[in-house]
């Protein structure tokens, strides 16, 4: 794929597959897996997130055509609750890293954009003179409200967040569907994030890991999507809990378009405007040297001619 | 729009469903009909295709955009991924 305009805009695509016990393959152009039953070719361009579960293997030649359709690649634990590794986004332009690090490293810019993710989270108007410390504990209220409203309106006990790491079944079934539909919201976002460009390590509220800005964006959603499904599905007892919680994201992942919001709503919160396509000065070709950096003002323009 | 394609049918069947649908390859049906005429033409198929087989696809709300129905045995058989439909080639024997 030599232009990335051609491709498929992540808000148009299906939001995950999830595979486990297969090998995947590039079969006539296509990429496919297989499995004892026979043969599924994927439509790898319109998958935004491919999980790979226990028991996959799959070969350089489905990873490069993957990397080449822009699905982003994970690999995670049995039933998508722990996560390894990933692959990478498609995008070229290194613009949106840029302003993310320059918000992410100055302490004024940072905090509005703090002010804003909050902001983001309520319907309700705040007061513009709320410091950190009063949106963060009115986010936590609303948070356990949100708890409570989707255990009174599903007859679920709640007893609070927690599950035990090291023995993962012991947990109960709703603090399970809870943390299986927590990892495929962080999937969507973390591929939203590679997609458009952005470091999924540069958190403005959480801070110090890999994932930081992946935890920024996913708890955007979490009230509205992931608390609600997770309740209703331990409503209907333990049993394959952690497949029908992802059943039940995927269709309220469609009925609130979060496909369609997630990378607007990135814009947003750090106060950006999107880049239309024909801006990517770096779309037409992989192999095109980017521009020299000169602090003079210039733009470096001609010169990455001369190192071809 | 719905498509309907109907493998080793009875004319009969096939001229049936021509009245309803326009029929640009042999054995493929499109149109725009109803919900319930469409309900109706996918029950008298499954009803006539004898040991036949049937696939319809129709606009839906679901995130590929359409729903899938299959009738008969096929080589290829349509797989539910957890809501995402996909085609699997079945290995002989």
């Amino acid at each position: 794929m030599d232009n990335l305009r051609s491709l498929p805009k992540f808000r148009d695509g299906l939001s995950y597959l999830y595979l486990e016990h297969c090998r995947i393959d590039q079969c006539d152009k296509s990429v496919s897996f297989h499995d004892k039953d026979g043969e599924t070719p994927v439509p790898a361009a319109s998958v935004a997130v491919l999980m790979l579960g226990p028991g996959t293997s799959i070969t350089q030649a489905a990873i490069r055509a993957l990397a080449d359709n822009n699905t982003l690649v994970i690999w995670c634990g049995e039933e998508n609750v722990r996560f390894y590794a990933w692959g990478t986004g498609g995008t070229r332009s290194a613009r949106a890293i840029l302003e993310q690090a320059r918000l992410a490293s100055d302490d004024q810019l940072r905090l509005q954009v703090v002010h804003r993710m909050y902001r983001m989270r309520f319907d309700e108007r705040l007061d513009a003179d709320m410091d950190i410390q009063q949106l963060r504990g009115k986010e936590g209220m609303r948070v356990r409200a949100a708890y409570r409203r989707a255990s009174a309106e599903s007859g679920v006990p709640w007893s609070g967040r927690n599950y035990d790491r090291g023995s993962w079944s012991a947990a109960d079934p709703v603090n399970r569907a809870l943390s299986a539909a927590n990892s495929c919201l962080y999937g969507l976002c973390h591929a939203a994030i590679l997609s458009s460009g952005f470091s999924p390590a540069l958190g403005f509220i959480h801070t110090g890991k890999q994932l930081s800005f992946v935890y920024d964006i996913a708890d955007l959603y979490k009230a509205e999507i992931t608390i609600p499904v997770a309740f209703q599905a331990a409503k209907d007892g333990p049993a394959d809990i952690e497949r029908r919680v992802r059943l039940a994201c995927r269709d309220l992942f469609r009925e609130t378009q979060l496909l369609k919001r997630i990378i607007p709503d990135i814009f947003a919160a750090l106060g950006l405007r999107e880049l239309a396509d024909e801006e990517d000065p770096y779309a037409e070709d992989a192999a095109k040297p980017a521009d020299l950096w000169d602090p003079t003002g210039g733009d470096g323009e001609g010169l990455s001619d001369r190192l071809i | 729009m719905v498509v309907l394609i109907v493998e080793r049918a009875k004319p009969g069947l096939r001229g049936e469903l021509s009245r309803w649908m326009i029929e640009p390859r042999a054995g493929v049906f499109v149109g725009r009909i109803s919900a319930l005429v469409r309900d109706c033409l996918w029950e008298k198929v499954c009803r006539e295709v004898g040991d036949g087989g049937a696939i319809m696809i129709y606009g839906a709300q679901t995130e590929q955009g359409f729903a899938i129905q299959t009738f008969g045995e096929t080589r290829r058989e349509i797989v539910d991924y957890e809501g995402l439909f996909l085609v699997r080639r079945r290995l002989d024997g």
